[in-house]
């Protein structure tokens, strides 16, 4: 009945407040984010520009070449626009790229430095052989300039075999990809739905501890735990609510919601409780500032990991953001490993447990007079 | 209903003490103030008494409970008043006493008869964000009171009040105080605690220089005291001097002997120039 109590009053207090409706609005904006400016797959189209600097059969077995791979088969005829110029050019359109054919050097060099793209002349040298002149950005990666390096001096006919002859086998053939969008809900999900949680949480105790209602508290009938309690409760609901604002519209009904409540209560107990022990030691969010940033940078890291699986070093997974984003991944994922984020959610829940004990007692030891 | 044995504190944990062996009793259905300037320590024992700091070491027992193992039934005997206003801004006056009316394990009071005991009816639904200080201190005061408490700690209760009100808590406190219920009165406002408190305890640097009734306290003071008005160096001086005092005793046979005597006679001391002699402080 008094934690009952004590709820109902950190909810009228959250609903007349501010915070409450930063992780609202926050969610809402994420939303917005997902659904209007991250497509569902990331477009790895580029734009290149060509000059084919050859006798017209030459340059038509080029062209056709391209058009094969051209969406309607045809090209079409266009003016390009650069440093004040305008230039004629056929525009051909593939799966991977825009090319430009345009009808001179100047063209290409000019169009190359103000789109920032790359350019390739092809022509014929003094001993009638192909010779390829590219303007590159100068930021190309090694890799790249090898490639081209490589591709002039192999031929086009040995590549394009050994490329169809390779032969490529999945080895786990249950494994369905996210598709780009999906792929960014767990980092949006994990910050704003369960680690936005500690900054919620601390500022909630810093308003109290300004208005000194701890201590009056502190001198009824009901617990400590329980006021600590009661505030949680408030984060974990805002969590979920702002974690299905993020996931509800984009995932539909295809993920294990059971799961993801079970992931977002507990992850979200975790971040509260860390809120709550920051907030135990400072008397204000100014002196905590140091601190929470700190953490919150510690906490982002992981996600650099997310995003790069090239780069997953040892120390990066006892980061508790670690877990958290891999666990709302195998939620999201359609055959994903139901029990990463079930074993994750017992240790954010433990380790909640520990850290609300270790707060609760500080609570009780530092009330001051 | 308050026994307290050789209590000591520091915020430190080191010897720098914030009360050293304090010891007192406070008996049932009586007004206790425990009186003494800022820093003196009586924030510091209050805030034992109720739970709000730690027992380090010593003896203390509130409303029959030991402090050495608080049990939070305790609190449903005590009501405590804050000095600061705490109250929450974001809540109607209303709703802050029914909120805490169900922190307790007793019956409780109506919110809305506590409000307007305190010359807040009409305010009851308005967010306490909106309230003067004096407004909310009275509402803090209110509070105190929701769980009818046999304990009352109040921390200068009348500290920002207008006289009006300042005359409506005192009531309250008498009524209270005549219904049975034991009050442990911090304050320094000597003209409240004369008014009120059966005993008195001066405290002062953590240490209670003495304890008495106010009424024994100006006999054994204040018959004694002699106000003499002498001019010097063409300036008219004016000094109390003890009449019991062998150093006062002295100073005054020497003034008459040496100054011009302009006006000379007894009077009755005031609690605070009790305090002053006696403790040699203000109490600012």
């Amino acid at each position: 009945m008094k934690l009952l109590s004590s709820f109902k009053k950190e909810l009228i207090l959250a609903s007349r407040g501010f915070y409450f409706y930063v992780e609202l609005v926050f969610a809402l904006v994420l939303l917005a984010v997902l659904l209007f400016a991250i497509p569902q797959n990331f477009s790895s189209t580029s734009t290149e520009y060509l000059f084919f600097n050859l006798p017209q059969e030459g340059k038509g077995i080029f062209i056709n070449n391209i058009l094969k791979d051209d969406l309607d088969t045809k090209s079409e005829m266009v003016e390009v626009e650069a440093s004040g110029k305008t230039f004629n050019a056929e525009l051909i359109v593939t799966d991977e790229s825009e090319i430009y054919i345009v009808d001179s050097e100047e063209a290409v060099r000019t169009l190359a430095d103000s789109e920032k793209v790359i350019g390739a002349v092809i022509e014929l040298d003094d001993n009638n052989q192909l010779h390829y002149k590219y303007y590159l950005q100068g930021y190309e990666s090694t890799r790249l300039k090898n490639l081209i390096s490589i591709l002039q001096n192999e031929s086009t006919d040995v590549l394009e075999e050994r490329f169809e002859n390779q032969d490529v086998r999945p080895l786990s053939t249950d494994y369905e990809p996210l598709t780009d969008r999906e792929n960014t809900i767990p980092p949006l999900i994990a910050f704003s739905g369960s680690l936005m949680g500690m900054f919620i949480m601390a500022s909630y105790i810093f308003l109290d501890k300004k208005e000194g209602v701890i201590e009056a508290y502190a001198v009824t009938a009901s617990s400590v735990w329980r006021y600590l309690m009661s505030k949680i409760f408030v984060v974990l609901l805002t969590s979920v609510v702002s974690g299905l604002i993020i996931i509800m519209p984009v995932m539909g009904f295809r993920i294990n919601y059971g799961l993801l409540l079970l992931l977002l209560l507990t992850t979200g107990f975790f971040a509260s409780s860390l809120g709550l022990l920051i907030a135990s030691f400072y008397d204000n969010l100014v002196k905590a500032f140091g601190v929470i940033y700190l953490l919150v940078f510690l906490l982002m890291v992981p996600s650099i990991a997310y995003f790069i699986p090239g780069w997953d070093p040892v120390w990066i997974k006892i980061i508790p953001s670690y877990p958290l984003l891999q666990g709302f991944k195998e939620i999201i994922l359609p055959n994903g490993n139901i029990a990463y984020p079930l074993i994750t959610s017992a240790g954010f829940l433990a380790v909640g447990i520990i850290l609300f004990t270790i707060t609760n007692t500080r609570f009780k030891k530092t009330l001051s007079v | 209903m308050i026994k307290v044995e050789g209590l000591y504190h520091s915020y430190l944990k080191n010897d720098n003490f914030a009360v050293r062996d304090v010891n007192f009793e406070v008996a049932e259905g009586e007004i206790f103030g425990f009186l003494g300037p800022s820093g003196a320590g009586k924030s510091t024992t209050q805030g034992i008494l109720t739970g709000l700091l730690q027992l380090q070491k010593g003896n203390v027992s509130v409303a029959g409970y030991d402090i050495k193992n608080i049990s939070r039934k305790m609190f449903n005997k005590i009501g405590m008043s804050f000095e600061q206003s705490n109250v929450y801004s974001k809540m109607t006056a209303k709703e802050n006493l029914s909120f805490y009316s169900k922190l307790f394990d007793v019956e409780t009071r109506d919110p809305i008869e506590l409000i307007e005991l305190v010359g807040l009816k009409g305010k009851e639904n308005i967010r306490t964000g909106e309230f003067s200080k004096g407004m909310k201190h009275r509402l803090t005061f209110a509070r105190s009171m929701i769980n009818n408490p046999s304990m009352w700690f109040l921390d200068e209760p009348t500290t920002g009040l207008d006289p009006a009100i300042t005359a409506t808590i005192k009531d309250i406190i008498k009524e209270q105080n005549n219904k049975g219920v034991t009050v442990f009165l911090t304050t320094h406002n000597m003209f409240i605690a004369d008014e009120l408190c059966n005993r008195v305890g001066f405290i002062v640097d953590g240490v209670i220089k003495l304890i008495d009734s106010p009424k024994k306290l100006k006999l054994q003071y204040g018959e004694k005291l002699v106000e003499v008005e002498y001019a010097q160096n063409g300036n008219i001086k004016k000094e109390s001097f003890s009449t019991i005092m062998q150093e006062d005793r002295d100073l005054l046979n020497q003034i008459i002997a040496d100054k011009e005597i302009l006006t000379m006679h007894t009077k009755e001391a005031t609690l605070e120039e009790i305090f002053i002699k006696v403790t040699g402080r203000g109490l600012a």
